[in-house]
Formats: structure tokens, C-alpha cells, sequence
């Protein structure tokens, strides 16, 4: 998933950071709420973990304005305050979730899955497209029995790319998606992770499944089930 | 939680001061029935008494008779110099009827002498005075005079009815200025509480803080993958270690200003010299001053400067001053400590020409984990309770505390200590 995490406490921010990327998510790390501002008005998330006391804008009109702009991606509350009308003001605003710090961090990946599987795709913890599934806990692909593990890049691609099915990606909107705010990917860097996604696919039967459309970007093509196209191409 | 504890006191004082108003005035209205009764009581005697004094006692025909001739209302030709007699009776001292004027009179004499309050059929109240007759001491008969209480009726219709009126107003009132001496009571029960609340609120903030990092910091090491030269965890370990540090100061600091809530016992304190003091800490801060590119100038007096105080204490209130001036001064500016006596106090003044403080928040910098602005105190490292400690420290040697600052342009701290202490 493509997450947002706000956080003033450099302390606190690179271990959450550091856990959520491990977790195989791709994770926007900010200390302030306006550089926050600024990002959810340039990038879709998936979801957005905030801290309520933050500098110049707090997590909590954050939220409320995220709200009102009619997003609706999950809002998860990491803060210190911890009275019941806190809660109440903090969900109130328009978060999905509310944790108290200090969070155990296994609860708090708990938790972003489960604020993730409210995506429409998520089967448990799968995402699936036509016979094709994809393990988040583990980051397997899997298709007729056959198993692969994939990278955590390969999976990150894979993840965006099941998550926008039938619909071209272009090389910018993937690079915006799986690359960090701040971080350049090398010239030839998407080029290189379709190619090799492209091999695992190979590896499960699903070859030309990853098509390149000239000159627009890549779309993911999983022949539907009814018309026994599998396996054709 | 407080309007309810107003509305409480409100109701209270309404109800208390209620009732006083409404037995007061129960007793001023029965007051006013007893002193109308007697000045009307006193009219009717005096006119009873005229009407007797006119009674003629005399021998006629060799023999002492009653003549009731120049009565009023009951003599023949006499015109009755009150209108407000509805009846006057003249019994002999049987009691026998002999004379009367007005309503038709009972025969015998049925009531003692003195005043009576009577109800007539035409639902009249009467005010009736019977009265005993004597000349040359010798009973000579009773006269009975009765007037209407119209007059008293109605002064007393009055009174009620103002107040019927009154006091409910004055309830209203009452109320009212309850509900506003409620509030004004509220005031500085309700600013304690904010105040507690503000730093229960900050205190749980800061310790949570540092104990989420080390949680997730211990736990982000445990969960990710061992790499070969164990840089990452060491990192972490690191990281672990200073937060622990920070936590660990900020605990003693709250520690701290618990355990010295109040003012010192006299034996703790020592009769020190302020100057030699402060000497090693001028030094120390000195070479910190190279380090950061400050100035520090230190005015010290000459002679001692001797005042009874904890010495480290005191000290400590003034690394605190020392330790802002530097933090909110930027390289090339100049931090200035200064000692001078005045009558019978000493001040110590910490000056720095750095940031300063905005107007707003000068208030509140002696607040506990006040920060004038989070970022930049977390930049540099602050809880915001120095200030805080300074202040106590200050006031339990019951001395005063006081900043001045220009914004942009630097900021004056200044502790006034009594030299002849009167612990």
C-alpha cells in the first residue's frame, strides 16, 4: 500500500517508517502537517497514519480537511492523547482508527492491514485478479498451484498494478506511486522492475499478462475467466 | 463539570438567601399589621374618649342621671364632627342598652372592655372599642364605638401586594447575582483545573513520546532481519540509549519539581556568597559560549554577596536562565549575566539579544512544558520545564522571577532575591 506517515518525532518517525517499508508498503515519511498537506493534494494514498500534535498543520485538521475534500482513504490516529473525548474528537474527524502511543508495531501492521482490506479488491489477505493471487503477509504470487516469492519492489509494482486493473499506467504515475516523496528513481529503474516482474509472471503461466502499451505506459491484461483464455497467449 | 457546580452554588445561594428575604419580609408585613392596628386603635380611642369626655353626669330632679345630649352621633342635635363611626352604643353599668346610633345593638352588653375586631354580615371588618365611663369615680355607664377598617385594609393591601411583587423580583435578582458570584467563584477553580489539566495532558505527551520510540525502535530492531555487520541494530541501540537519556532527564526534572513544591526549610538553606557561586559556572559557560560562536559577559561585584539560599538550588535556577539565553541565541550574539545589590535584594539578570519571545506567549513561558513553539524546541531539545524550575526554586527562596522581551530582539530574565532573608 501506498501510505502516508506523519510524524514530528524523528525518534519515533524512521522506526515506523523503517517497519512499515519492511512490511513491503510504500511509505511517504513527513515531520509537518503542511508539507502533508501539500502531498495528499499531489499523490493518491491508500492510507494516511498521522499524529495528532504536529507542527504548523495538526493530524487532526488534517484529517478533517482530507475529509473535505472528499477523499476517502483510511485515516489512522497514531497520537499520545488518550482521554475518551480525544478518541471520540479524533474519529469524529473523520479517522477510521484511533491507536495510543506507545503502539506495538505488530498491532499497529495489524491494523494497516485490516484499514487495507477495506479496499474492494481484498479478499482476506489477497488480492485477486482472475486466477491470479497475490499474498500480502507474505508477498507470494500465486496461480494454478504454483507459488513464487516475489521482492518487495516486485510485489510493490504487482500490488499497484492489480490495484488499478485494465487501466494504464504510465511510467510517471508508477514512479510518483512506488517511489517515496523526495527519492529519484534511476532513468531505466521502471523499465527494469516491469522486466522482471514481467519473468515471475512467466514463472506462474500468466506470460504476456504485463503489457506494454506504446508510448502511454504498462496495463495489467488477466484474460477473464469465462472465455478459457488462459494460458493461451 | 463547572456550570453544573455553579448552577449548584447559584441555587444554593438563591435558596439561602430566599428564604432570609422571604421571613424578613413576613416579619416587616407582621410588623406593619401591629403598628397600623395601634395608631388606628389609638384614632378610635381618642375619639371614643372625646365622645365620653361629652357624657354629662349631673343631678336632675334630685336625681343623678346620664345625659347623652351633647354626644356626638348619639345626642339629638349633635353633628358628628367623624364621619368613619358606623355605630356608637351607650349602656347603662348593667349593661343594658340605653342609647345607640347606627346597626341595630344587642340589648345587654356582651363584651369586655377593650377593643375587639368584629366581621359584620356585610362582610365588613370593624374595629369596635368598648369603653368604660367614670366620673368622680363612679361608673356611670359604657360607651361602645366601632369603625371600619377600610384604611387599614387597605394600607395592608398595599403592602401586600408590593410585596407579592417585590419579593419575587428580588428572588429573581438573587438568582441572578448568584449565578454571577458563582461564576466569578468558578473563575480560578476553573483556570487551576485548565492549568492541570494542560499539563497532565503535556506531561503524558512528553513521557509517551520517548517510551513510542524506544518501544518501536526495540521492536523495529527485533522484527527486521539481522544484516551482517549488525549496523541497523546497533543504530537502533543507539537510538534506544539516547532517547532514554532524554527520557530519563525530563523524569528527574518532573521529580524535581514535585519533591520541591513550596517553600524550603530554614535549615536546608546556607549562608553563601552569590559571587563565588556563580564563578565556576561563569567558566564552564564560557567555554560553552567559544563552542556555540556567543558572547557571554559577566558583570560580577566585586565584594561578596551574601544571602541565605541552597546553593545548589539556586545554582541550578540560574544554569536553567543561562541554558535558554544560549539556546534561543544565535551564533554571533551576545549573552550578558549580571549581579547587582538594591536596598535589601539582590538581582540577577540574565540578558541574550537572541529570538525572544512574542508577546502572546510571554504569560505562559513559566508554565510547565510551555514551548513557545514546538518545532523549534524540539529542535533544540527542550521540555519546556527549565523555566518552570527556575521559577519554583525562586519562589520557595521567596524571591520573585520576571522576563521581559522584545521579539526578534532578545529576551531579560531577572530572579530578585531577599538578601536578609526572613525565614
Amino acid at each position: 500500500m501506498v501510505i502516508l506517515l506523519v510524524e514530528d518525532d524523528p525518534a519515533q518517525l524512521e522506526p515506523l517508517h523503517a517497519v512499515l517499508s519492511q512490511a513491503g508498503h510504500i511509505v511517504d515519511a513527513v515531520k509537518d502537517g503542511e508539507t502533508a498537506q501539500w502531498l495528499v493534494s499531489q499523490k493518491e494514498y491508500d492510507l494516511l497514519i498521522l499524529d495528532w500534535m504536529l507542527p504548523t498543520v495538526s493530524g487532526i485538521n488534517l484529517c478533517r480537511q482530507y475529509r473535505q475534500t472528499g477523499k476517502s482513504a483510511p485515516v489512522l490516529m497514531l497520537t499520545a492523547k488518550d482521554t475518551t473525548s480525544d478518541k471520540v474528537v479524533g474519529l469524529d474527524a473523520g479517522a477510521d482508527d484511533y491507536l495510543v502511543k506507545p503502539v506495538d508495531l505488530i498491532e499497529l501492521l495489524a491494523r494497516v492491514r485490516a484499514l487495507g482490506r477495506r479496499s474492494p479488491l481484498w479478499r482476506g489477505d489477497t488480492l485477486h485478479t482472475a486466477d491470479l493471487q497475490l499474498h500480502l503477509t507474505n508477498l507470494t504470487l500465486e496461480r494454478e498451484q504454483e507459488t513464487i516469492q516475489l521482492s518487495v519492489r516486485e510485489f510493490q509494482l504487482m500490488e499497484y498494478l492489480m490495484r488499478h486493473p485494465r487501466q494504464v499506467l504510465s511510467r510517471d504515475q508508477i514512479e510518483q506511486a512506488l517511489w517515496e516523496w523526495g527519492t529519484e528513481p534511476e532513468s531505466n529503474a521502471v523499465t527494469t522492475l516491469v522486466r522482471r516482474l514481467r519473468q515471475r509472471l512467466q514463472a506462474v503461466g500468466a506470460k504476456d499478462w504485463l503489457e506494454t502499451v506504446y508510448g502511454m505506459g504498462y496495463r495489467l491484461n488477466a484474460p477473464s475467466l469465462e472465455q478459457g483464455e488462459q494460458g493461451k497467449g | 463539570m463547572f456550570s453544573r457546580s455553579r448552577r449548584n452554588l447559584a441555587c444554593w445561594f438563591a435558596l439561602s438567601m430566599g428564604s432570609i428575604l422571604v421571613v424578613f419580609a413576613g416579619v416587616v408585613y407582621s410588623i406593619e399589621v401591629k403598628d397600623q392596628l395601634r395608631n388606628f386603635d389609638r384614632e378610635l380611642a381618642k375619639k371614643s374618649k372625646a365622645m365620653a369626655a361629652e357624657v354629662q353626669y349631673q343631678l336632675h330632679q334630685g336625681r343623678w342621671q346620664v345625659d347623652l345630649e351633647d354626644v356626638p352621633f348619639l345626642g339629638s342635635n349633635m353633628l358628628p364632627p367623624y364621619n368613619d363611626i358606623v355605630y356608637a352604643r351607650w349602656y347603662n353599668p348593667e349593661g343594658k342598652l340605653v342609647q345607640f346610633f347606627g346597626a341595630t345593638a344587642p340589648e345587654q352588653l356582651i363584651v369586655n372592655p377593650g377593643f375587639q375586631t368584629i366581621k359584620t354580615s356585610q362582610n365588613q371588618w370593624l374595629r369596635q372599642v368598648t369603653l368604660p365611663v367614670i366620673q368622680d369615680n363612679l361608673l356611670i355607664g359604657y360607651l361602645q364605638v366601632a369603625s371600619p377598617m377600610t384604611s387599614i385594609r387597605e394600607n395592608l393591601d398595599q403592602t401586600r401586594l408590593s410585596l407579592t411583587l417585590g419579593v419575587p423580583v428580588a428572588l429573581g435578582l438573587i438568582g441572578l447575582t448568584g449565578w454571577y458570584l458563582g461564576g466569578l467563584a468558578m473563575k480560578p477553580i476553573r483556570r487551576a483545573y485548565e492549568q492541570l489539566q494542560r499539563f497532565t495532558a503535556d506531561a503524558s505527551h512528553e513521557l509517551r513520546a520517548p517510551l513510542a520510540a524506544v518501544l518501536s525502535n526495540a521492536q523495529v530492531g527485533l522484527l527486521s532481519p539481522v544484516d551482517e555487520d549488525g549496523s541497523q541494530q546497533l543504530h537502533r541501540l543507539e537510538n534506544i540509549v539516547e532517547i532514554t537519556k532524554s527520557m530519563s532527564v525530563l523524569i528527574s526534572n518532573l521529580l524535581f519539581l514535585a519533591r520541591h513544591e513550596g517553600s524550603l526549610a530554614p535549615k536546608v538553606l546556607k549562608r553563601i556568597d552569590l559571587v563565588s557561586l556563580l564563578k565556576p559556572l561563569v567558566n564552564e559557560y564560557n567555554a560553552q559560549a567559544v563552542t556555540q560562536n556567543l558572547s557571554l559577559i559577566a558583570h560580577l561585584p566585586e565584594q561578596p554577596v551574601m544571602l541565605n539560599a541552597d546553593p545548589e538550588l539556586l545554582q541550578q535556577a540560574i544554569t536553567n536562565l543561562l541554558n535558554n539565553a544560549f539556546k534561543y541565541t544565535q551564533s554571533g550574539g551576545t549573552v550578558q549575566l549580571q549581579i547587582f545589590t538594591q536596598s535589601h535584594r539582590v538581582i540577577i539578570q540574565v540578558e541574550d539579544n537572541g529570538i525572544g519571545i512574542p508577546a502572546a506567549d510571554l504569560p505562559h513561558i513559566f508554565e510547565r512544558f510551555y514551548r513557545v513553539d514546538a518545532v523549534r524546541s524540539r529542535q533544540t531539545g527542550g521540555f519546556g520545564l527549565g523555566l518552570s524550575i527556575a521559577q519554583q526554586i525562586v519562589e520557595a527562596h521567596k524571591g520573585r522571577i520576571t522576563a521581559k522581551s522584545n521579539f526578534g530582539r532578545g529576551s531579560t530574565f531577572q530572579i530578585e532575591l531577599p538578601l536578609r532573608s526572613n525565614f
